[in-house]
């Protein structure tokens, strides 16, 4: 098959040069530590190595970035253990990791090290005997490999008692740092390192944060530091890492025939096969997959729990005709612990080969951190989790990491969708796939709240310091801690409305300490409480009594917005985010565009990204033979639309808007329009609207763009706001509003949006007739 | 007032020394006792019973500042006086009555560590109680080996919940006093006071195969008791402070499980199946009443401990085992100002730093100052007169009570903040009206 190093074989391990040129850094390391860099046979260091020693050992924040396998680890402990001295009591460094497998791939790289340099190494994590734990507690020294779950687990449980362990502490190494960019995860784990600042009694303690190349390294220094990113200094290696080979390929499914959706809707995943009952794209990417995944270890990223069954089932039974042993896997979260957790050991520790299907909502959860290979069906989400997974394969020197992306499209057809004949889903698996190559990376929402993970710190910090003022508690959290865009005030507001849940979260000793309540004593002694990122809970969408499926809903979905599930078209009614239920009527259209199921927002500069793909003209090397054509299809198409120019295109019996901007943004406008009396849809790439014309959006859009649109706090009420982080059902009506206008809407932008899908009509005469585009022959 | 006896000036110092601190002094308390009769006799009785083998629990409930921490002293002062052997400990995040992470064994120790008798009144006290009881067995053995008549006078101890092995330990203390043996009597000191956290040790250096530890704190304490008596001493009586520290604990769990002890405790005593033994618990009233994480949230001491419902508007009933500090009145605060002012004089009236009508003087501006909350609670009235008073003794002549008494700031009493970390200075430099600082649930 086609595949494409996006690097040259360049990988030649630990590459010869003069030694003489080392010297400078090699000389700055301890005598144990240059012994044992001898030892391993090394006749240089590496470039990153070399940049990162001296930085490290000038002390004070840095973030070392390099290729996966370029030596980041020993880049950041040769220094580091140079530079821990004496005997104080304690751990002298603490490094967190976001996987327990790459914590036990790091101990086995470190221990020489470590041992060479008289300092006892030990892992911490959910896998490690409660005996060990004990022993590196009660006599604490040394380098700690950790969990974020587990460090929150030793502050909570050892309360006071954590102070000896921390008080020696010199410095705080943060691996895999871009996975913790803009997530809740991430903000998890610097209201952590502030709070072992805090009851180290240090205002601060070096961070060193090793990440993979990011193409604005500021965001992996913010991260790092938060509110002081300039402070961290950036070393950038240079070295060749490991190759990286990715190949999108293209599957055709054969015109689509409108069926009764409800009867087919047990039936396979998010498709609509065809009369007979097959599907012949999925029969054909099944048989692809066994093809290729069989015989090693890997991860497929399958999409919705449906998908994961239905993927897994398949390739099972295609093992089972084949004669061969099954080793493909079904991991979701509707399956039991242990069963998830028999995958997990089977793909770590046994030798057979075998595939775990996962979902993507429980990305996070699984704990496998190096595989032969990684593929994915659809585009993914987020350019940040195409890089993890990414990132789980090709970790051992000299191995490459693959990726492979598996899109099915539509055949253009008479009745298809004119949208559908964009492909979007391919040009948006390219865009990911650009966009992760050049080093970009989301950026965090600027502002954003996260009052869920403040909850849920702020409980955290109660337990810890068996009680702590409202005042002392702020200045932790949101003075010195990561969430600085809230303010006393608003803290105030939270602490009151944790206070006034049916089962108080929060209550006050006389003195004025805030305490544990029943509702968070209860969830404070939860077996999940050390974890802030959390499965998204599945909505189970209803029509009259009858219970259609269930659908991951991190999105903001509207009553009154249409939208596509078992292959039919449904009017939304009502959500209710208690009982997580979604209920729909059918309601009459033509064809209606495909869902996409996959999940996260996506951010501008993707979907900037993705236009230039289409108005563009080079073909990457990385798609296969029908993913070329289909390219060159929806280029075709693009021009075809108009969409070069105007932004409006009438289908149907309404319109559909294609302003080229991220999801925020589209909720926004989608909101505005709900609140100014139109039926839109927001898609995953577009909002359509229902009964109107482009004469009529037109007017409307003008007076948006004129500012004159919905308040920030209208539009945000016009919206029902599920719970999507942890705690965000806990929180009051109003708290959840200001979330909403935070994170998931972008009020400011809303002009903007209007203007654009005006600005780029204008072309168009208000009368011209609009482009014509429902049918195809 | 003349009438008292002069006092030594180092009773003096360490009086002026610790009001000014707001803590109890550890030495004549005698000098500044006012009001409180009642409490105090029926605390006396309670010591008579310890004293004649019987067994007590009360708890001293009172806001902060109230004086149950004086109220405590005095108490210990009295048994100490009455021949008991008293163990007193403040209770804290990292010591408790049960535990499952050393706490318990933490306050064990702590209470072991601090042991006080009337010839040793600082503590320490348990190297020569268990020499005292060697000493008396070793007259009356007349002969026979000391080992095996200290086991013979051991013999009921051995039949208690872990009392083999404490009589073991006893014993083998013994043979080290015999063998003129440090190690092994410093070894079984520490076995005494709960100072072996595992059992492995404890049997390599004394050959026993059980240890106190957090499961063993009560039985701890009622074999220490036991040898007390054997030991001719009157009984224990051991004083807990601070109790307000089980109610701040965060899981329910553990408040529940130490509110089973502190149940076994007074089952014990009220049924009088324990020998020679007293406790007092010193708490607030939200740890007593709160009916959530308060003693009072535990169905069977709610039921134990609810308050006499004749004893109201005024009528006291002090027999029950809650002990309510009554407020002190503003008769009774003259009386403590005057005592105070006595003691800044060493007793000599003609000394006297300022005349009566300053002490009017200065409660009327308490009032005014912060209400009538000042005679609940002395501790903070009492600080800022003994400022005033050290003042004016500094500079005679030149400073007026007149002048300094507008000046003169007292504060309500608040409860001590246990975030007393870094963390807590953190946002301190805000304006006083940051909402956050008086925040209220």
């Amino acid at each position: 098959m086609p595949e494409t190093p996006t690097e040259p074989m360049t990988n030649s391990p630990r590459s010869v040069s003069d030694r003489t040129s080392s010297v400078g850094a090699f000389g700055l390391l301890s005598e144990p530590a240059r012994r044992w860099v001898e030892r391993q046979g090394w006749t240089s260091l590496r470039d990153v190595q070399e940049r990162a020693i001296p930085a490290i050992l000038a002390g004070g924040d840095v973030v070392v970035s390099a290729r996966t396998a370029a030596g980041k680890t020993e880049a950041a402990f040769l220094p580091l253990l140079t530079k821990v001295e004496g005997d104080a009591a304690g751990f002298r460094i603490v490094c967190v990791s976001p996987l327990k497998a790459l914590i036990n791939d790091q101990a086995n790289r470190l221990e020489g090290l470590a041992e060479a340099c008289g300092h006892p190494l030990h892992r911490w994590h959910g896998d490690v005997s409660a005996s060990a734990k004990r022993r590196a507690r009660e006599n604490p020294s040394g380098v700690v490999l950790i969990t974020p779950e587990s460090l929150e687990a030793i502050l909570l449980r050892q309360g006071v008692h954590a102070r000896p362990l921390f008080a020696g502490l010199q410095a705080v190494v943060v691996d895999e740092l871009h996975a913790f960019i803009g997530t809740e995860r991430g903000i998890h784990l610097q209201s952590l390192l502030t709070r072992v600042e805090a009851i180290a009694g240090r205002d601060r303690i070096d961070r060193i944060g090793l990440s993979a190349t990011l193409g604005d390294m500021a965001l992996a220094a913010d991260c790092l530091r938060p509110g002081d990113g300039p402070s961290v200094r950036l070393v950038e290696g240079r070295d060749a890492g490991n190759v990286v080979k990715v190949q999108i390929r293209g599957y055709v499914r054969p015109t689509r025939v409108p069926e009764d959706a409800i009867a087919s809707s047990r039936h396979a995943p998010g498709a609509s096969p065809r009369e007979d009952g097959s599907d012949p794209a999925f029969e054909a990417v099944v048989s692809d997959l066994g093809r290729i995944l069989r015989g090693r270890t890997n991860l497929l990223f399958a999409g919705s729990r449906r998908n994961v069954e239905a993927y897994a089932d398949a390739l099972t039974t295609a093992c089972g005709s084949a004669g061969v042993p099954n080793e493909f896997f079904a991991h979701h979260g509707n399956l039991s612990r242990a069963h998830r957790e028999e995958v997990e050991t089977r793909l770590r520790d046994d030798p057979r080969p075998s595939t775990a299907v996962a979902t993507t909502t429980l990305e996070l959860g699984i704990d496998i951190g190096d595989v032969a290979a990684v593929a994915q069906i659809g585009p993914g989400s987020s350019v940040s989790s195409l890089r993890q997974r990414l990132g789980r394969s090709g970790r051992r020197p000299g191995t490459s990491a693959e990726l492979r992306i598996f899109v099915i499209e539509d055949e253009d057809g008479p009745a298809a969708h004119p949208i559908d004949r964009l492909k979007l889903g391919l040009i948006q698996s390219m865009a990911t796939v650009d966009c992760m190559l050049g080093g970009w990376c989301e950026p965090p929402p600027a502002a954003g709240l996260h009052l869920s993970t403040l909850v849920h710190q702020t409980l955290a910090l109660i337990v810890q310091t068996g009680g702590i003022s409202a005042k002392a508690a702020w200045a932790i959290l949101c003075g010195r801690g990561p969430f600085r865009s809230v303010d006393r005030v608003r803290y105030a507001a939270l602490l009151r409305c944790m206070h006034e849940a049916r089962s108080p979260l929060v209550e006050q000793a006389p003195g004025g300490q805030l305490m544990l309540g029943p509702g968070g004593e209860r969830l404070a002694s939860g077996h999940d409480f050390y974890a802030v990122f959390v499965t998204p809970e599945e909505y189970r969408v209803v029509h009259g009594g009858q219970t259609l499926g269930t659908l991951p809903l991190d999105r903001i979905t509207l009553p009154g917005q249409t939208m596509i599930f078992v292959g039919r078209r449904w009017r939304v009614l009502e959500v209710d985010a208690d009982a997580r239920v979604i209920l729909v009527e059918p309601t009459s259209a033509a064809m209606p565009p495909r869902f996409d199921g996959s999940a996260g927002p996506l951010h501008d500069h993707v979907v900037a990204e993705m236009r230039r793909i289409l108005s563009g003209g080079d073909v990457p090397t990385y798609l296969d033979q029908t993913a070329r054509s289909m390219l060159e299809g929806a280029r075709h198409a693009y021009r075809e639309l108009g969409l070069e120019a105007a932004s409006v295109v009438e289908v149907g019996t309404g319109v559909v808007l294609v302003p080229w901007v991220g999801t925020r943004k589209l909720d926004t406008l989608a909101a505005a329009l709900v609140a100014m009396q139109h039926k839109p849809a927001a898609r995953r790439h577009f909002v359509e609207v229902d009964g109107c014309d482009t004469v009529r959006i037109r007017r409307t859009l003008a007076r948006i763009a004129g500012g004159d649109h919905p308040s920030d706090a209208a539009l945000a009420s016009a919206v029902p706001s599920p719970a999507i982080a942890k705690y965000d059902g806990w929180l009051s009506p109003d708290l959840m509003r200001a979330v909403v206008i935070s994170e998931r809407l972008e009020t400011a932008s809303l002009r903007e949006t209007a203007s654009r899908v005006l600005a780029s009509g204008t072309d168009h005469e208000p009368g011209d007739t609009p482009h014509r585009a429902g049918t195809e022959t | 007032m003349n009438t008292k006896p002069t006092m030594k000036a180092r009773e003096r110092d360490a009086i002026v020394a610790a009001l000014r601190a707001g803590v109890v002094p550890r030495l004549g308390l005698q000098h500044i006792q006012v009001g409180r009769q009642r409490e105090v006799a029926s605390l006396i009785s309670d010591i008579d019973r310890i004293a004649g083998g019987g067994s007590t629990c009360r708890f001293v409930i009172g806001e902060f500042g109230a004086g149950k921490t004086f109220f405590l002293f005095l108490v210990r002062q009295i048994a100490l006086q009455r021949k008991l052997v008293v163990m007193q400990a403040d209770l804290g995040p990292d010591r408790r009555i049960h535990a499952t992470g050393g706490q318990a064994r933490g306050l064990f120790a702590e209470l072991t560590r601090g042991a006080a008798t009337r010839t040793m009144p600082e503590g320490n006290a348990l190297r020569s109680i268990v020499e005292t009881f060697i000493q008396q067995t070793e007259e009356a053995a007349s002969g026979r080996p000391i080992e095996e008549a200290i086991k013979a006078r051991l013999a009921d101890v051995r039949e208690m919940v872990g009392g083999y092995d404490f009589a073991n330990v006893v014993a083998a203390y013994a043979r080290g006093y015999e063998a003129g043996d440090a190690g092994l009597q410093d070894a079984a000191l520490r076995w005494l006071r709960g100072e072996y956290a595992t059992r492995t040790d404890a049997r390599a250096e004394l050959g026993v195969r059980a240890i106190i530890d957090d499961a063993t704190f009560y039985d701890g304490l009622r074999l220490h008791a036991r040898l007390a008596r054997l030991a001719g001493f009157g009984g224990l009586l051991v004083c807990l402070d601070e109790l307000v520290n089980l109610y701040k604990l965060q899981s329910v769990q553990a408040r529940k499980q130490n509110y089973e002890q502190i149940l076994r405790i007074l089952n014990d005593s009220l049924q009088g199946t324990t020998e020679g033994i007293g406790f007092v618990l010193g708490g607030t009233p939200e740890f007593l009443l709160d009916t959530r994480r308060g003693l009072y949230s535990y169905e069977a001491l709610q039921s134990r401990l609810a308050a006499n419902s004749f004893a109201t508007g005024g009528l006291v009933d002090l027999s029950g085992p809650v002990i309510r500090l009554q407020n002190l009145s503003p008769e009774e605060l003259y009386h403590l100002l005057e005592r105070v002012r006595s003691v800044f004089a060493g007793g000599d009236s003609d000394r006297h730093l300022v005349p009566d009508e300053a002490l009017q003087a200065f409660m009327e501006h308490c009032r005014s100052k912060i209400g009538d909350a000042y005679f609940r609670t002395p501790r903070s009235s009492v600080r800022a007169f003994a400022d005033l008073l050290a003042v004016i003794e500094q500079n005679p002549g030149t400073a007026d009570w007149r002048e300094l008494l507008g000046s003169v700031d007292v504060s309500a009493e608040t409860a001590i903040d246990s975030d007393g970390t870094s963390m807590a200075d953190a946002g301190d430099s805000d304006g006083a009206d940051d909402e956050l600082a008086t925040f209220r649930l």
